[in-house]
């Protein structure tokens, strides 16, 4: 009598992982889909944004571009970022324009800042939103079509966007 | 929703400057910036996008820097420039929303010396 029951619990937990087995796939579709509504209308991931920006140029790691950002942000919502890029800043030669974009957020693109010689100096700050841990990633359009580009990776342990 | 004036402030870095200085114009305005993606936490319901698209700088109506930004920039949004004072003259920042909101806020350039 005793085996009897083990052997029905044996056959019982077969037939459950079994049954587990045929619901995982449709239930890891629908968390796919759910990850899809949860990047939002603007979604845009990084490689299409750089696309976007850069068109066919690549752009080269310069270190004119100074990029400060905290390497632990304890809140993803508040993420402060600063660029400094160096330039005499006069009409002939001086930084078109300055892309905060980070690598894994829904929508890539931050903010596209044009300056102009005006400025007087290759400055932007901002505080953003981070969903996660990932990298912050500073594209700089020069006046003579050249890109520049800086990136550092933040650890975000409570993310902003959700 | 349009017709409520928004909370800015711009402020000028360091307070005294002269011409030729260049001077931090910070630009800071209240504004929910929301994603589109959180939930109501009194009504459960999602709270649609609402986020600042357009933000242009000018000195005496010559825009200086114009910005692009989406949602991804944080609620109550900050945002820094440099500007070479060439004279006396008056600081515009215009901004719109994706909902068509438009405000603009100024401010006086007085250089000393």
């Amino acid at each position: 009598m005793e085996r009897m029951e083990r052997r029905k619990f044996i056959q019982g937990f077969f037939a459950a992982s079994a049954v587990a087995a045929i619901m995982t796939p449709s239930a890891l579709l629908a968390k796919e889909e759910a990850k899809k509504v949860l990047r939002g209308k603007n979604a845009l991931t990084y490689d299409e944004a750089v696309k976007a920006i850069t068109g066919d140029k690549a752009p080269t790691d310069s270190d004119k571009v100074s990029l400060t950002v905290p390497e632990i942000a304890e809140n993803g919502a508040v993420v402060p970022v600063k660029i400094k890029v160096e330039s005499a800043m006069t009409e002939a030669e001086h930084v078109k324009a300055i892309h905060v974009l980070s690598t894994k957020n829904g929508n890539a693109r931050c903010a596209d800042v044009m300056l102009t010689p005006m400025n007087g100096k290759g400055y932007f700050a901002t505080r953003i939103k981070l969903g996660g841990t990932q990298d912050v990633v500073a594209l700089v359009e020069m006046s003579d079509g050249s890109f520049l580009r800086a990136a550092k990776p933040v650890k975000v342990t409570i993310g902003g966007c959700g | 929703m349009a017709a409520e004036a928004r909370k800015s402030m711009i402020k000028i870095k360091p307070k005294k400057f002269k011409v030729g200085d260049t001077v931090k114009v910070d630009f800071i305005v209240i504004h929910p910036m929301d994603t589109g993606l959180k939930k109501d936490k009194k009504t459960g319901e999602v709270k649609p996008e609402h986020y600042i698209d357009n933000i242009t700088f000018s000195l005496d109506g010559k825009p200086f820097t114009t910005m692009k930004v989406w949602e991804t920039v944080s609620t109550n949004p900050y945002f820094s420039v440099n500007l070479k004072v060439p004279g006396k003259g008056k600081i515009t920042v215009d901004y719109t929303d994706n909902t068509g909101e438009k405000n603009s806020k100024s401010k006086k350039l007085k250089p000393k010396g």
